[in-house]
């Protein structure tokens, strides 16, 4: 037998914190910086009809996190409500909606705070509301809604900088739509893994230069296994360099296929048409560098000075700061390091000439240096939502879409979604119109939509539904609805811009600008 | 002119006595399964059977709604059910705490559903229901989701194509002398330790399925020399628990074994040699194991830190055997679980301490979980999504409506469609699972041997004749060519049951068969169908025997041939469609066929 050793010391609390645990499968996708943004959110729902599809908006904030949500919701629970409303039973009857909603949602995660309005039975004054409640981050409202509550919350949205998100969900018809205070620019937008590689093979720095040539100026003296290990960046390299001498220092323009052999030959290779490419900007970066220019940004955010500073730094040097990032390869391991370490030393001078860029400019005195790094790093898939201002003009995105559906025969493309939103928006104040009433509102708002079938049928079908919302279609809308919202909050990911329409028949979406 | 796609020919009335009377199966409770259930419930879906094996888990609460924290560990097909109910009194739920591939869930069983909805998280289970509802002809819709992606299939025997027509990744596995003799990644001294360390001192010996066994002359010496290591490993885990422990597990992995690795001059002469440690040395230096030391996952331990968190966790680990030993369990295995803060911690030391040995970059316990468990990114939002969109394809399935089904895809890239829609793909006519010809055979197991099984069923009933082919079952060949001891046992012996699935293959190279699983029904000499039809045995050869040798011929492209899967006819289990075959038909026959 063995003697077991028991300590005698109390048990010290191990491993990650419980917290880390429950949200650890979210973690993954924003990391704590975006957990932290979530909990410091604090969310105002106006609820209003069926009142499902904010309720199921909310669950999907309430469980990874949200800091606090608000519903604001004049209804008493009824019989209905139980069909459709997953939290309400039988108990709640001819309770406020509010509390009850609230009251469920909290159980599903204890972290969340959560408050009500109204504390009685009766109508609230959302006014006194607005103005007497803390700063909310981002303010949902669903239709139907009266005019002077959606003026309301607009008015707050512009005085406060806060997102708006508008949801609609009727029938087997849903859409919902963000209003974003100004422009938006997101740093974190998560691209691609493969796309984020930028190895730097048309142009090398000194230092990386100068570790190829080293590497392969015996190249065909070297033994079968370290030329089957030389690291194929090394390889394309030296092989860049040799067609530059035979071409008056010009980079090929055509790439084929020409080596052959071992593993790292053919990662080689394969690695050409990815890699090896001239510096240009990605399209999304150029709208952030032209809108800095236009003048009409904050001066003092941080991102701006950021943005400036890199644009400044590819102005100097013709390039952008190097992500630093060295995808795995046939190689040995300590060449691989060195190789690795090459890229990461270049990647933070990059970061610190940039900092240094920052710090000069006016506004830039505090600049954060790790933001400057995360700016770096992803300099080429910053993205800027929202960038073109001013209302949408109705009729030019109508024709649009009829000249694309005129065509989707031949382009294969589905067809317009446009008819939903439109039959849906006009009966954002009215829930159970008619289809005349529908129908009239829709053609005071687009006349040319007067004599259009589809836009006849989706009105009808809109009438049909009677303002009523079948739970699985809200359940599914719900969740796009916060799936956006967490892109918003956590500022990572790119949110669409700015409508999503939602077909239940063709379980399909459109995005839509309006 | 276009028109909107209308719910015209669908009667809501109509839908909801469907869905009313519908009975459903729902495979798995965690994420998608949740919000389905919920889905399901408020649509008034009849009655719903609940399947799941596992328990709830602190990490399941950021999205699983209908568990809370007091749920931990219980089962989450039980507490799904209470939870539905509690919210839904109308709904009729039941739930099995169990694992789908359990006998108990056989093709009866399965038949008994108007549909089944996966919601689950792994290949396997996913392969096992496609495959049941292909064999009992039931349709199944299938979902998946990883982080902002989702996907949802409907699955319908011959008219879509099944889970299995496209090929699936399968989990990688490295050789075992990069793992065990020359790593040069972390993921490599990840598996180490995690398939080989933790298995060997605490759990169930080698982790097979991680390793690629594969010898040549190359390494067949280092192999030997491997197994002898692990043997001398598994002597030092009697010690596990006593005050040397640690120090003897250390100077067994990180500086015997290293040294004897050191000394293999021809291992090196390209790579870096690993460099052993020495613990006395490394020892004294140890910080303290502080709660902010395991609680700071994204940290970069140090080599010494790495050791404090190894023996800290070792200590854990021991007084777990203790516990489970005192406890009464004769030989107690703990086994790696990426949310069980003490395997992890163990891992994640190991791996850093041996990356540190062979100059491998060390990698924090969050990253080293996430390469380590396998981990999916969840969230509440995109199994909203998905769920949503099973039930939008059920009302279609349930209506027969398969020409308007859709294959949905969601992805956070494509920010101008979060959702597209698709056709669904037609089924692979070289499929290995749902192009083949499927058919029940009752057989007696206590008489029938394989011979009665290749010889009078397959080569005279089947029509195969002396064409060269392959029997199988999950086990493996039963059948082949080069392998005939097998055909006098009966078919009981060769673990051939009531369920079981037997595939029997074409080894000709012209006019290939498709491949034709045997689902075999026991029926005992006295059955009431073999008596039942006792003079069906030869009409039913003959009649039956062109129609089968026609439907087997592999269907040509360049013929445009329709898919043998598709004329196989789909009636269920009629007594006309019985066959009686066997070379004693006087006595009752031992096998049965029925057309499925």
């Amino acid at each position: 037998m063995t003697e077991i050793v028991m300590s005698q010391t109390p048990p010290i609390l191990h491993g990650p914190s419980d917290k880390e645990k429950k949200y650890d499968r979210q973690l993954r996708l924003w990391a704590a910086s975006g957990q932290a943004a979530l909990e410091s959110a604090n969310i105002l729902l106006v609820n209003s009809g069926c009142g499902t599809v904010g309720v199921e908006t909310l669950k999907n904030l309430v469980l990874p996190g949200i800091g606090r949500f608000t519903i604001v919701d004049e209804a008493v629970v009824q019989n209905a409500d139980l069909g459709v409303n997953f939290f309400l039973d039988e108990t709640c009857l001819g309770k406020l909606r509010s509390k009850c909603c609230t009251e469920l949602l909290q159980e599903l995660n204890p972290d969340v705070q959560g408050e009500w309005f109204p504390k009685q039975p009766g109508t609230v004054d959302l006014d006194q509301i607005l103005l007497n409640s803390p700063t909310y981050t981002l303010i949902m409202y669903t239709m139907p809604i009266s005019s002077k509550d959606l003026a309301a919350l607009k008015e707050y949205g512009q005085k406060h900088h806060t997102p708006l998100f508008a949801i609609h969900s009727a029938g087997f018809y849903s859409y919902f739509n963000i209003q974003l205070p100004g422009t938006f620019p997101i740093v974190d937008t998560h691209p691609e893994a493969e796309r984020t590689i930028d190895l730097r093979l048309t142009k090398p720095w000194p230092e990386l230069a100068h570790f190829a040539e080293s590497m392969t100026k015996d190249m065909d003296q070297l033994d079968d296994h370290e030329h089957g290990h030389l690291p194929y960046v090394v390889l394309l390299l030296h092989y860049l360099e040799k067609w530059k001498e035979t071409h008056d220092g010009k980079l090929p323009t055509e790439y084929k296929a020409k080596l052959e052999g071992e593993e790292n030959f053919q990662e080689a290779v394969a690695a050409v048409n990815r890699n090896i490419k001239e510096q240009t900007l990605e399209s999304t970066l150029g709208e952030v560098f032209s809108h800095e220019a236009s003048g009409n940004v904050d001066a003092k955010s941080s991102f701006w000075v950021i943005a400036r500073a890199i644009k400044e730094f590819h102005r100097k040097h013709g390039c952008l700061p190097l992500p630093g990032g060295l995808p795995d390869m046939k190689a040995q391991s300590s060449v691989y390091v060195k190789l690795q370490g090459l890229y990461k030393a270049k990647a933070r001078k990059d970061s610190q000439e940039v900092l240094e860029i920052a710090k000069s400019l006016s506004g830039g005195e505090d600049v954060d240096s790790a933001e400057v790094d995360l700016f770096c790093k992803n300099a080429s898939f910053v993205k800027l939502v929202n960038a073109t201002t001013g209302d949408q003009d109705l009729t030019k995105t109508y024709e649009e879409q009829k000249e694309n559906d005129s065509l989707a025969e031949v382009t294969m493309m589905p067809l317009s979604l446009f008819p939903i939103y439109l039959a849906l928006s006009a009966t954002t104040h009215e829930p159970a119109a008619s289809v005349d009433q529908i129908k009239a509102s829709a053609y005071s708002r687009l006349p040319a939509a007067a004599d259009d079938m589809r836009i006849s049928q989706a009105c009808e079908e809109v009438a049909r539904a009677a303002g009523g919302e079948l739970h699985n279609i809200s359940a599914l809308t719900g969740g796009m609805v916060a799936q956006e919202a967490i892109k918003i909050i956590t500022k990572q990911y790119i949110p669409i811009d700015n409508t999503c329409i939602f077909d239940g028949i063709a379980s399909r979406c459109q995005i839509l600008r309006l | 002119m276009p028109t909107m796609d209308l719910p015209e020919d669908t009667d809501p009335v109509v839908l909801l006595t469907y869905v009313s009377q519908a009975k459903v199966l729902m495979v798995g409770a965690g994420g998608i399964g949740c919000e389905l259930l919920k889905n399901l419930a408020l649509t008034g879906f009849g009655e719903i059977h609940i399947v799941d094996l596992d328990t709830i888990d602190l990490s399941n609460l950021n999205r699983q709604f209908l568990f809370r924290h007091e749920h931990i560990k219980k089962s989450k097909a039980l507490v799904a059910k209470e939870a539905a109910e509690s919210f839904n009194p109308n709904v009729k739920i039941e739930a099995h705490h169990a694992n789908i591939k359990d006998a108990q869930f056989n093709l009866e069983w399965f038949r008994g559903f108007k549909l089944v909805f996966n919601a689950l998280d792994n290949l396997e289970a996913r392969r096992h229901v496609n495959k049941m509802c292909l064999a009992a002809d039931v349709p199944l819709i299938e979902s998946g989701t990883t982080g902002f992606n989702g996907q949802v299939q409907v699955i319908k025997k011959g008219v879509t194509a099944c889970y299995d027509c496209a090929t699936k990744d399968v989990p990688k596995s490295f050789p075992v002398c990069t793992i065990r003799s020359t790593p040069s990644q972390p993921i490599h001294c990840i598996v180490w330790a995690k398939s080989y360390l933790l298995n060997e001192v605490f759990g169930i010996s080698e982790d097979e399925a991680a390793f690629d066994h594969s010898t040549d002359a190359d390494n067949a010496k280092e192999i030997a020399e491997l197994k002898k290591e692990a043997e001398a490993l598994r002597i030092i885990r009697e010690s596990v628990g006593t005050a040397e422990f640690p120090k003897m597990l250390f100077d067994k992995v990180f500086k015997a074994d290293i040294d004897r690795l050191r000394s293999m001059e021809e291992m090196w002469q390209s790579r870096q040699k690993p460099e052993p440690l020495d613990y006395d040395v490394l020892k004294p230096k140890t910080p303290a194991v502080t709660p902010e030391l395991l609680q700071d996952g994204q940290k970069l331990w140090s080599l010494e830190e790495n050791l404090a968190v190894m023996n800290d966790s070792l200590d854990r680990l021991s007084k777990r055997v203790a516990e489970l030993k005192a406890a009464g369990t004769a030989q107690p295995t703990i086994t790696f679980d990426k949310d069980d803060g003490d395997t992890l911690d163990f891992v994640a030391a190991a791996a850093n301490i041996r990356s540190s040995i062979f100059g491998i970059e060390r990698k924090s316990r969050f990253d080293i979980k996430q390469m380590a468990g396998n981990i999916i990114p969840a969230i509440a939002t995109t199994n909203a999504i998905v769920a949503g969109l099973c039930v939008l394809e059920s009302f279609k399935v349930l209506q027969g409506e398969y020409e308007k089904t859709k294959e949905v895809f969601l992805s956070p890239f494509a920010t101008q469609r979060l959702l597209s829609a698709d056709k669904p793909q037609p089924p692979n006519p070289n499929c290995p699972v749902c192009s083949v010809y499927q058919t029940n055979v009752y057989v007696d197991l206590s008489r029938a041997t394989l011979k009665d099984l290749v010889g009078d069923f397959v080569r005279l009933q089947l029509g195969y004749g002396d064409k060269e082919l392959a029997v199988s079952t999950e086990a493996g060949v039963l059948y082949d060519p080069e392998e005939e001891d097998n055909l006098s046992k009966k078919l009981g012996e060769l673990g051939i049951m009531q369920g079981t699935f037997v595939t029997i293959v074409d080894e000709d190279d012209d006019d290939v068969f498709v491949n034709v699983v045997l689902n075999i029904q026991e029926a005992t000499q006295d059955s009431s169908q073999a008596q039942k039809e006792p003079t069906k045995e030869s009409n039913g050869v003959n009649s039956d025997g062109d129609a089968t040798v026609k439907d087997l011929k592999r269907a040509r492209e360049d013929e445009g041939d329709v898919p043998p899967t598709k004329k196989a006819k789909t009636s269920g289990a009629d007594d006309d469609d019985v066959v009686l075959v066997g070379d004693e038909p006087s006595t009752g026959g031992a096998i049965l066929i029925d057309d499925d």
